[in-house]
């Protein structure tokens, strides 16, 4: 079995080779068909193992169908967000990796994370790159007739971004990282695989909502509906009776167990926050900056 | 609602979290553009960040999604400072290529 993913991780670094941009003409499409044959290989080698009920229990495998999909889609953007020669183009196949991830943790009963990841790293942090990527973008090849251009044609794209650098040495490194990885992750036949911690198990959603969630609005409300019949009424119309959802337990988890971290979080946020003021800051309008970036465009 | 994964389909998330991970750190050794490169360390993050989901899955325990929002606190904070930062480096020599920097290697 570990063959089976050294030699998968051996013909995913050749693929994505084949597909890095250089000088000269790439076998583009072709490391691209190699690349998913390896993948698709690797997955139908690896559903062998997988037990009767795909290991998911209660889910089915359509829950696994997802997996391939979502997966698949993430691996496919992120190669071409390493590839592609444009900036801008390259950040939103990045908007892809996201989503993809979020379906993925929708998967995993991570509900709120994965509307988390799509609001503040969809929303948020890749709005922030576009935007720098707008601003730094070269005087000149910005005005350019050459950006109406379909994104097939590269060659208006700065120099930096047409060729990468030493690729045969970073795939090297990064692809010998995955047969680690997944050597580490796949449990072998002869080793004892992976157990869950049964201690560290979530509390059952009755305890949790007698003992901790005693003052829910939807509970509060309940008390103040005097029968029973109106108290089911609620329930049934709320539609998760005795079911504690995820938002709630993960904001327990948040506020129970790392009161430290969220401040230290706090902390790190107004620390970048001033960071990012002084560093933009910046002599803007006192001039010395300008001539020199004039002087250093004069010399370029 | 109470049963968790198995250690084959743990093993599967894990898988795509690897690739992920690893093509963020291709991407941070041969890109050149700056810009680029911080957006492969974001990329690294997300592999991190489904095999933590995955093992919150995989021991029915909310912790890995808590540690989540941590890693998301901290993505937001390096993307404002990284961002300024090679904003300033982009009004200095006008170019966001790397190697316009290789003085600072000393």
């Amino acid at each position: 079995m570990n063959y089976a993913l050294y030699i998968a991780s051996a013909l995913g670094a050749v693929a994505l080779l084949m597909m890095m941009p250089r000088h000269r003409p790439t076998p583009r499409a072709l490391g691209g068909l190699l690349g998913a044959m390896v993948l698709g290989g690797l997955w139908l080698f690896l559903a062998r193992f997988l037990p009767d009920d795909w290991g998911l229990p209660g889910q089915g495998g359509a829950v696994m169908a997802y997996y391939y999909i979502f997966s698949a889609i993430a691996i496919i953007a992120a190669v071409r967000v390493i590839t592609h020669t444009r900036p801008v183009y390259a950040a939103l196949w990045f908007v892809m990796v996201v989503l993809a991830t979020s379906g993925l943790f929708l998967l995993l009963w991570a509900q709120f994370m994965a509307l988390a990841m799509v609001i503040i790293y969809g929303g948020a942090i890749l709005v922030t790159y576009v935007f720098v990527i707008m601003l730094a973008t070269q005087s000149g090849y910005a005005a350019g007739p050459a950006l109406s251009t379909t994104a097939g044609a590269t060659d208006d794209s700065a120099d930096y971004d047409r060729v990468a650098w030493e690729p045969v040495a970073a795939i090297a490194t990064g692809f010998v990282l995955l047969a680690v990885l997944l050597t580490v992750a796949f449990p072998l036949p002869g080793r004892p695989g992976l157990e869950p911690n049964a201690e560290a198990a979530m509390v059952s959603d009755t305890d949790l909502r007698a003992n901790v969630l005693t003052n829910r609005p939807s509970d509060r409300l309940a008390l103040q509906v005097e029968d029973g019949a109106g108290l089911a009424a609620i329930e049934a119309a709320e539609g998760r009776g005795e079911q504690v959802s995820n938002i709630e337990r993960v904001g327990l988890d948040l506020f129970e167990s790392h009161p430290l971290g969220l401040e230290l979080a706090g902390v790190i946020l107004l620390v970048s926050l001033v960071g990012a003021v002084v560093i933009s800051r910046q002599r803007v309008d006192d001039g010395e900056a300008r001539e020199a970036g004039d002087a250093a465009e004069g010399r370029g | 609602m109470d049963a968790p994964i198995s250690n084959i389909a743990l093993a599967h998330f894990l898988l795509t979290g690897a690739v992920l991970f690893c093509l963020g750190i291709v991407g941070f050794l041969t890109r050149r553009n700056l810009i680029i490169m911080f957006l492969c360390t974001e990329m690294m993050f997300q592999g991190v960040v489904i095999s933590l989901v995955a093992f919150s899955r995989f021991h029915l325990n909310v912790t890995g999604q808590t540690f989540v929002i941590f890693v998301l606190t901290i993505a937001a904070a390096e993307a404002a400072l990284a961002l300024g930062l090679v904003v300033l480096l982009f009004r200095h020599k006008r170019t966001l290529d790397a190697h316009a920097w290789t003085a600072l290697r000393g």
